[in-house]
């Protein structure tokens, strides 16, 4: 095996630097904080500790302290920036988290705008070629080969693409309703629901090979699938094409953050938050203990069920049902295109262990960056595995599938955001039945408990999904403390 | 036994505390701006980085009116004029208002806060 290890395998620590932080506080202060003539002055004295320094968590804060509250934020990691992890020490810096802002991300884009963070359009991932079966079938003879298992009618549809077909009957292309209980007819296994609209088995097959919105098509909910597709097609068009932060995306919480008047205390956990009828008082794993007028929990529900919590039952049983996507990702370096020589594209689709490569060239340079992008219960094995065997294992599916990529290709990072405990996944999921009524009650407050994350949110998925839900938490939380 | 008695006991603590404080000041038209619309919408009259269109000088305005902004087809077709019946219906409800809008936004503000909110937008010149 041939693996060159020679980046680090923990993230750098951002540091600030207090000249940086008070240049953009006074640049920025008017246009975004609307400091000017806009501080009530009433909220004075009034303390809200935030947990958890994601964009979330970020997004309420600013927002808490622009209108006069006191803020403190405190986060388990040794960053901020939660599932925003621009993995800094491999060249390219790709995105280990959140790596696309979408063209309607409003909130992500004026924020970005307003701090200064440029915005780029990232290069485009490379052509996909197939694996299936273990058989590589290129990109152009998909349609006719033998091994597409795909019946007539279906075969010149790409595997990434078949999903899609919900489109063509979507509710959710109508309305952003995606919990009405007139729709609860779709909140039903993924799996069922394909057949009943006439997919075939081998489509389902292959779309559950590489499902991102759920572990498995059993305990996806078709909503899901819905609401996603839906968000798909109403952002298509070339005008609307999406992008990144060009430093990395983590720069933007990064600017956030630089942006409070109390710099967010990262490392602290957070083990427990009771609440009278004074206030809030949370407990760290040092034993510190934090007093405030509100909390607000802007964490990932696993991470959320670490703290012991004084909430209603039912809010604590919507929370314990609450499953989380699973992402395990090798981010490798590669030297030189070795997959000219065969007249592959670069990338590869497959339904087995490596589910997804995408390559993408590298900014300034003649190399590549190559993400092997594995998704739901296809993780299982890998997470059992230390990180030395997980990536070897990965790796022995790359050099078969593609030997010639064994002598130009170098380990970056392996990502899994299923076993930190600060993520326990990459996003949360609804599964059947779910998304009628637990979406409601996750985020409901509990006395002087908020709550905010993607997992939130109404209208929008991802990062602009946490910057919609910070800002719906700081309005619950401003209406309640005077 | 305790256990429920506990159980009630947490319950009922949790009750009482639905609601901290009772504000004294509803939030003002403005606070709502900037919480709820400032990101995607300036108070300006020409488009800028945001995402939606500016919101000054919008009462009496035809829909879709701002040249250079891409609205949708839809909001193009409704012929809506912006005065603060319209703007409640549309704040309440998009979808619903004009099917196949591209402003993917749900409403988070009660009933009261949506009239406040567009009773100062349209005052902004």
């Amino acid at each position: 095996m041939f693996i060159r290890p020679f980046y680090g395998s923990q993230p750098t620590t951002v540091t600030y630097t207090a000249s940086r932080r008070h240049l953009l506080h006074a640049a920025v202060a008017t246009s975004l904080f609307g400091l000017t003539g806009g501080c009530s002055r009433s909220n004075a004295g009034r303390k809200v500790l935030v947990v958890g320094a994601g964009l979330s968590g970020l997004n309420a804060a600013l927002t808490l302290e622009r209108w006069g509250y006191e803020v403190e934020v405190v986060e388990g990691k040794d960053r901020v920036g939660g599932r925003l992890w621009t993995l800094d020490h491999v060249p390219g810096s790709p995105e280990g988290g959140g790596n696309v802002i979408g063209a309607n991300y409003g909130r992500v884009i004026h924020t970005a705008h307003t701090l200064e963070v440029p915005l780029r359009t990232p290069p485009r991932a490379l052509p996909s070629d197939y694996a299936i079966g273990g058989q590589r079938i290129s990109r152009q003879d998909w349609a006719a080969s033998a091994h597409n298992p795909l019946p007539e009618g279906w075969r010149s549809i790409s595997p990434g693409r078949l999903v899609g077909k919900l489109n063509e009957d979507n509710p959710l292309l109508k309305t952003r309703a995606w919990h009405d209980p007139a729709l609860m007819a779709a909140d039903q296994p993924a799996d069922e629901g394909l057949r009943a609209l006439g997919f075939p088995e081998a489509a389902i097959r292959l779309i559950n090979a590489n499902n991102s919105y759920g572990n498995n098509l059993s305990d996806t909910s078709l909503m899901a699938l819905y609401r996603v597709m839906g968000e798909f097609g109403r952002l298509s068009g070339p005008s609307l094409a999406v992008v990144e932060a060009a430093a990395g995306n983590m720069r933007l919480p990064e600017a956030m953050a630089a942006q409070l008047t109390r710099p967010v205390a990262t490392g602290k956990t957070v083990k427990q938050i009771s609440q009278s009828a004074a206030g809030v008082q949370a407990t760290l794993s040092s034993g510190r203990t934090i007093e405030a007028d509100a909390a607000l929990l802007a964490v990932p529900v696993p991470a959320l069920r670490q703290i012991a919590l004084d909430m209603p039952q039912p809010h604590q049983a919507a929370l314990n049902g609450v499953d989380y996507h699973k992402i395990v990702q090798l981010h490798c370096v590669v030297d030189s295109p070795f997959w000219e020589a065969s007249g592959w594209g670069g990338s590869w689709w497959t339904d087995g262990l490596l589910g997804r490569v995408f390559t993408r060239p590298m900014p300034d340079s003649e190399r590549y960056n190559m993400t092997i992008w594995i998704n739901g219960d296809s993780c299982d094995s890998l997470n059992a595995l230390d990180d030395e065997n997980c990536t070897h294992t990965i790796l022995q599916a790359l050099w078969k599938l593609v030997p010639s990529a064994q002598e130009v290709t170098s380990v970056g990072q392996l990502v899994r955001w299923t076993n930190d405990p600060f993520a326990g996944g990459s996003w949360a999921l609804w599964g059947p039945g779910q998304a009628g009524s637990a979406h409601a009650a996750i985020r409901a407050p509990a006395g002087r408990l908020f709550f905010a994350g993607e997992h939130t949110a109404e209208a929008y998925r991802g990062m602009e999904a946490a910057m919609e839900s910070g800002e719906r938490a700081a309005l619950e939380i401003m209406r309640a403390l005077t | 036994m305790t256990r429920s008695i506990h159980h009630i006991a947490l319950m009922l603590s949790v009750t009482c505390l639905a609601i901290p404080t009772v504000r004294s000041e509803p939030l003002s038209g403005k606070q709502l701006y900037d919480i709820a619309c400032e990101a995607c919408h300036s108070l300006g009259s020409a488009p800028d980085h945001r995402v939606g269109p500016p919101l000054g000088n919008l009462l009496g305005r035809k829909a879709a009116a701002i040249e250079g902004y891409r609205y949708s087809e839809a909001l193009r077709a409704s012929e809506w004029v912006w005065t603060l019946p319209t703007l409640l219906a549309w704040l309440s409800d998009p979808d619903t208002a004009i099917p196949n809008n591209a402003m993917n936004y749900v409403n988070a503000l009660t009933a009261e806060e949506s009239q406040r909110l567009a009773e100062w937008l349209l005052q902004q010149t």
